[in-house]
């Protein structure tokens, strides 16, 4: 018993919070219920400190739920982009439309969190889909969170029959394992030994695979992205990018490990077409954007192809490759969007052409979003040159040197696009640039937060370091 | 004679591939769902005959079933709540009209 | 086969094939929402019987509360509500309906040929073992292997969310009433 409290800590901590909050919108007087963020926050802020004490590894509920020391770390990253999302998304939550429900937006988010959980912490297929609903279809009401918005609700429809569709072909997938597998094939420590790429299993293979990838909005599956990441409230847009696909990332990456490991001969040819597919139509499509919520969601789309490159070398390196690829790209990413949503709360402007002379008004917040740029486009001294590096260097450590090529290219193409907002932000002039504004504290914070990951996750060695020593007791 | 396997699947598999039909040919978001729910419907059939052919000792399929069922139904409630939003808001629920976000 | 050989439970499955791929044919083509509904209703029912069938009784009583009796009743309440009921649906554009129609049928022709290279053991007879409601509520509430007390949790905190969220959606102020 004491055990499995030392297993499910996160997840036990996440739904006390989940309850507590929800009882505290009852009950609580309207004197204290103001500052719902602050507790939610202060709460979270704790539960994330305990995430980070020691903790045991094991199993529980005869091997549907796993933990290993690098899900820990997983979820604890996962936790910090959560934490962040919450820092600047205050300033939308306290907008007189939307403050009425500001804690439905705390409970819905940790509930998804719970899920993600669950979803990394998986050994049986029905926790795994468990999970990955209970991420995926609270977010689709909190995409349609701004009902006075249009296009935030069309966004919520488009979202949960995309999220539905897709998990409908992941449990056909999952049905055909089944059957293929023999008995007790739901678990992944049985399934994984039975797998011997037999063609049903193979088709079993694709369904779920495509499946998956409509959540981590690989091309050939991104059409929906533009689309949900535009409508979205951008702090939610920020939770999805990031986070729940970090969330998906992760979940394949244990997955491919754990499991399909048997069948990595065919698994590579299919990562290998997604991976040059997605980076460099993402970028394509990056390119001709002016709606900055569009052009992140096409730049997020080829940041995922960069961390399936990471994948498909398969070698524990390769995996601690990919948790540093996004554990960067979650601070970058997160810097990105807390500008946009301090331009977008205060002034209303969303679209590249807006930002131009930005850098005459708000210094700071220009130069802010230019290092965030820097780094996640790869340029030397920022952590997104190091996370590239790794990735590239655990793809070639494999053989897999045309595929680095092509990414390279890639690499400069992106260089390309994200030096464009940089121009508009620094060179170009404006009739009406966005006037001076103040940022509030709670985003200054997030903001020095996530400079603070960008910076120092370049330099100072021994995260990776330590990712890649990380226990992968698989 | 008991009726193979393959026959129920095959009537599955129908299933599935008209939802997945009907999910991209259809225009009207409820109609859409509809799709859906015949996909999640092929997978529960898929699950129980596995179930009932192969290892009729378990009822590891039969479980399966029972929580896709439970979601789908918490799933097409929220869709709902969403689709009929999305019609006080703009009077139409056709896929295609919505589509003020354009590439 | 003779006709004397046929069973009464061969000839229950044939008409609940006939009746499920016909309606889910239906479902998808049919030009008004509502008989598009009705059709799926039969999908659903026929769906139970296959599990009735095959013995699983506890799984059709469910099947049939919630699917036709929760989901069904809600989709045939939404078309009411969006007000849609007489009206026809329009019509795909003629390539993306024939392309989608060949790529649904050729999926469904190369996935069925593949589940037949399958070896499976026992596909053919069928052990019709009665599962008791004692067995089915002790594995439900387990923790041990094949036993499910974490979905169970699981699930409930998913239907939380999503009352939560779907109360999020139904109430509070909309553009119109600004």
């Amino acid at each position: 018993m004491n055990d499995l409290v030392q297993l499910m800590r996160p997840e036990m901590l996440l739904l006390a919070q989940v309850v507590f909050l929800l009882l505290f919108d009852l009950f609580a007087p309207d004197r204290a219920r103001r500052h719902t963020d602050a507790v939610a926050c202060a709460l979270f802020l704790a539960s994330i400190a305990v995430g980070f004490l020691p903790s045991t590894t094991g199993e529980a509920f005869g091997g549907m739920f796993t933990v290993t020391a690098m899900t820990q770390v997983v979820k604890n990253v996962l936790s910090i982009g959560l934490l962040l999302v919450f820092l600047q998304s205050r300033v939308w939550l306290s907008d007189e439309r939307t403050s009425f429900k500001k804690a439905e937006f705390y409970i819905l988010t940790l509930s998804t969190l719970l899920g993600m959980n669950l979803m990394i912490s998986a050994g049986h297929f029905l926790l795994f889909y468990l999970g990955l609903e209970l991420a995926s279809l609270p977010l689709t009401t909190l995409v349609a969170y701004n009902k006075y918005s249009d296009e935030s609700i069309e966004a919520g429809a488009k979202f949960v029959l995309i999220a539905a569709f897709s998990s409908g072909m992941m449990l056909f997938g999952i049905s055909l394992f089944y059957g293929a597998a023999g008995a007790d094939g739901l678990y992944f420590d049985v399934l994984s030994s039975r797998l011997a790429a037999t063609p049903l299993q193979l088709l079993a293979l694709v369904f779920f695979l495509s499946g998956v990838a409509f959540k981590i909005s690989l091309v050939p599956f991104h059409l929906w992205t533009a689309d949900v990441y535009q409508g979205a409230p951008t702090s939610v847009t920020a939770f999805l990018s990031v986070v729940s696909k970090g969330a998906a990332v992760f979940a394949l990456m244990f997955l491919s490990f754990r499991l399909f490991a048997p069948l990595f001969e065919y698994w590579q040819y299919v990562v290998w077409a997604l991976v040059v597919l997605t980076i460099t139509i993402g970028n394509l499509f990056a390119m001709r954007q002016d709606n900055m919520k569009r052009f992140l969601a096409f730049s997020s789309i080829s940041q995922a192809g960069y961390i399936l490159l990471g994948m498909i070398a398969g070698t524990p390196l390769a995996m601690s490759s990919v948790v540093y690829y996004l554990l960067v790209y979650l601070v970058s990413n997160l810097g990105i969007f807390a500008v946009v949503s301090i331009l977008e709360n205060n002034s209303g402007k969303v679209h590249i052409s807006d930002y131009r002379g930005l850098y005459r008004t708000n210094p700071y917040l220009s130069v802010v979003l230019m290092l965030f740029l820097f780094s996640l486009g790869g340029i030397p001294p920022f952590a997104g040159f190091f996370s590239k590096f790794f990735v590239f260097m655990a793809a070639a450590d494999q053989g897999f040197y045309v595929l680095d090529f092509i990414a390279l290219i890639n690499t400069v193409i992106s260089l390309y696009y994200y030096l464009l907002v940089v121009k508009a932000m620094f060179i170009a002039d404006s009739e009406n640039p966005i006037p001076t504004l103040h940022t509030d504290s709670w985003s200054r914070l997030c903001l020095t937060l996530c400079l603070v990951g960008t910076l120092f996750f370049g330099v100072f060695s021994g995260i990776y370091a330590f990712l890649s020593s990380g226990a992968w007791g698989l | 004679m008991d009726i193979p396997m393959s026959f129920y699947l095959l009537v599955s598999f129908v299933m599935f591939f008209a939802g997945v039909f009907g999910f991209i040919t259809r225009k009207n978001m409820i109609a859409m769902l509809m799709s859906l729910e015949l996909i999640l419907n092929s997978v529960n059939i898929n699950f129980v005959v596995f179930n009932r052919f192969l290892f009729p000792e378990q009822m590891e399929g039969m479980f399966f079933t029972l929580f896709i069922i439970g979601v789908a139904a918490a799933e097409t409630a929220v869709a709902i709540a969403i689709i009929i939003n999305v019609f006080r808001s703009v009077n139409n629920i056709s896929a295609d009209d919505i589509q003020k976000m354009k590439y | 086969m003779d006709i004397a050989s046929i069973t009464a439970s061969q000839v229950i499955f044939f008409i609940l094939a006939a009746v499920i791929l016909a309606g889910s044919v239906m479902t998808v083509v049919s030009r008004k929402l509502l008989h598009a509904a009705v059709y799926l209703l039969f999908v659903l029912l026929a769906t139970a019987g296959i599990y009735f069938l095959l013995n699983y009784h506890f799984l059709a009583a469910v099947q049939i509360s919630v699917y036709i009796g929760g989901i069904l009743v809600l989709l045939v309440f939404s078309i009411y509500l969006t007000s849609q009921v007489g009206e026809k649906m329009d019509e795909p554009g003629i390539v993306k309906k024939t392309v989608t129609m060949l790529i649904s049928m050729g999926g469904a022709v190369f996935c069925f040929w593949v589940l037949c290279t399958g070896q499976f053991p026992y596909a053919d007879q069928i052990h019709l073992n009665e599962i008791d409601m004692h067995a089915i509520g002790q594995s439900l509430l387990g923790t041990e292997r094949y036993q499910y007390l974490l979905p169970f949790e699981a699930i409930s905190v998913l239907l939380l969310a999503c009352i939560i969220g779907g109360i999020l959606i139904a109430t509070g102020n909309t553009k119109k009433e600004d």
